[in-house]
């Protein structure tokens, strides 16, 4: 059954495959992983600083506030309140955004651990509409994992170009220790083709509570990539 | 870049990560651990080497606990009085230690891989 699933959904995003691509968003972003915890909440922030974008201005910074809680063994939602700034701007509201993460099968029990996202996002004081279906996939090999992001976006309002859009992200992780895990992560999307390390930790609080961060710093692979992105997350889990 | 093209790339990875998608579970042992008073019946597990193993965790106690190992990349929460699956495996020989987060002081234990 959850195989099934799968199949539809590749299935789907093969047919709408050629469907052209027209807009440009933040492709570098957290790498998600299939998993769910029940009875888990945390507090998240995320950001990346990017330098040299094409079309838009440089050094952009987009930044995500978020609080997720377990709905259930298998479901994870978020809800996430976007803010940008360009050069020359203060930080700016640009966005809402409700996020469902499903996680499919147990970790381990199948080849690889897969798990759907599911994302809805709003434009602060816009018509605009943004709508993400992902396919998430890690597949352990010893102390590495290799992990999947495959997301299909749907934008629609008043004020957006109605449009599809695709991204990928690869990560292979080293499992060093639960403090430092390196990694190289590569991201794939409209105007964007990067590659680059980066790495992860967890410390240990009291009781049940873990604070987990990431870092990464992406290089553009081509003339319409930004040259650099910053990006990290620190979150604390309870 | 176009979905086609994020689609053959991501068969490629799974095709390096070493893609052959397949069920274990049927055949997968099972080895039942309880929680108990937050402490784990047996606290020493045994297992063949280089084997899937399926482990049933069933939490006697009315207290939610975390299972967790991060040298075997698991940790999952059971609710009081539920049972959770947990697969590990296949490993090299070697311990493995685990415990329950929300009582580690006295929810510990350690899978033996022989």
């Amino acid at each position: 059954m959850k195989l099934k699933i799968l199949n539809y959904t590749l299935s789907l995003m093969a047919i709408l495959c050629t469907i052209q691509e027209s807009y440009a968003g933040s492709v570098i972003d957290k790498i998600y992983h299939p998993y769910v915890n029940p009875l888990e909440q945390e507090v998240e922030w995320r950001g990346i600083f990017q330098d040299h974008q094409p079309l838009t201005p440089d050094n952009v910074q987009l930044h995500r506030f978020a609080y997720g809680r377990a709905l259930s063994d298998r479901v994870f939602t978020e809800v996430y309140l976007v803010a940008h700034k360009a050069s020359n701007h203060s930080l700016e509201i640009q966005a809402y955004e409700l996020e469902f993460v499903w996680q499919l099968t147990e970790p381990g029990e199948f080849w690889a651990d897969w798990g759907m996202l599911f994302e809805v996002e709003k434009e602060a004081n816009l018509d605009k509409w943004e709508f993400t279906t992902g396919v998430l996939m890690e597949k352990e090999r010893g102390q590495w994992s290799g992990t999947a992001n495959l997301f299909l976006l749907n934008k629609w309002g008043s004020d957006s170009t109605d449009s599809f859009e695709s991204r990928l992200s690869l990560q292979a992780r080293y499992r060093y220790s639960r403090g430092f895990e390196p990694a190289v992560e590569f991201y794939s999307g409209q105007d964007t083709l990067g590659l680059g390390p980066a790495c992860k930790g967890q410390i240990k609080l009291d009781g049940n509570k873990k604070f987990n961060w990431e870092a990464g710093l992406i290089f553009g692979l081509d003339s319409s990539s930004p040259n650099r992105t910053l990006r990290f997350l620190l979150d604390l889990e309870f | 870049m176009k979905l086609q093209a994020h689609i053959k790339l991501l068969l490629r990875w799974c095709v390096l990560l070493g893609m052959g998608c397949q069920s274990v579970a049927a055949a997968t042992p099972v080895i039942e651990i309880e929680i108990r008073d937050h402490l784990f019946f047996p606290s020493e597990v045994d297992v063949p080497a280089n084997t899937k193993v399926k482990l049933l965790i069933i939490n006697r106690d009315p207290t939610p606990e975390e299972f967790e190992s991060y040298p075997l990349n698991r940790e999952k929460v059971i609710s009081g009085n539920s049972k959770a699956v947990i697969f590990i495996g296949p490993v090299k020989a070697g311990d493995y230690p685990f415990i329950g987060e929300f009582y580690p002081t006295t929810a510990q234990g350690v899978i033996r891989v022989r």
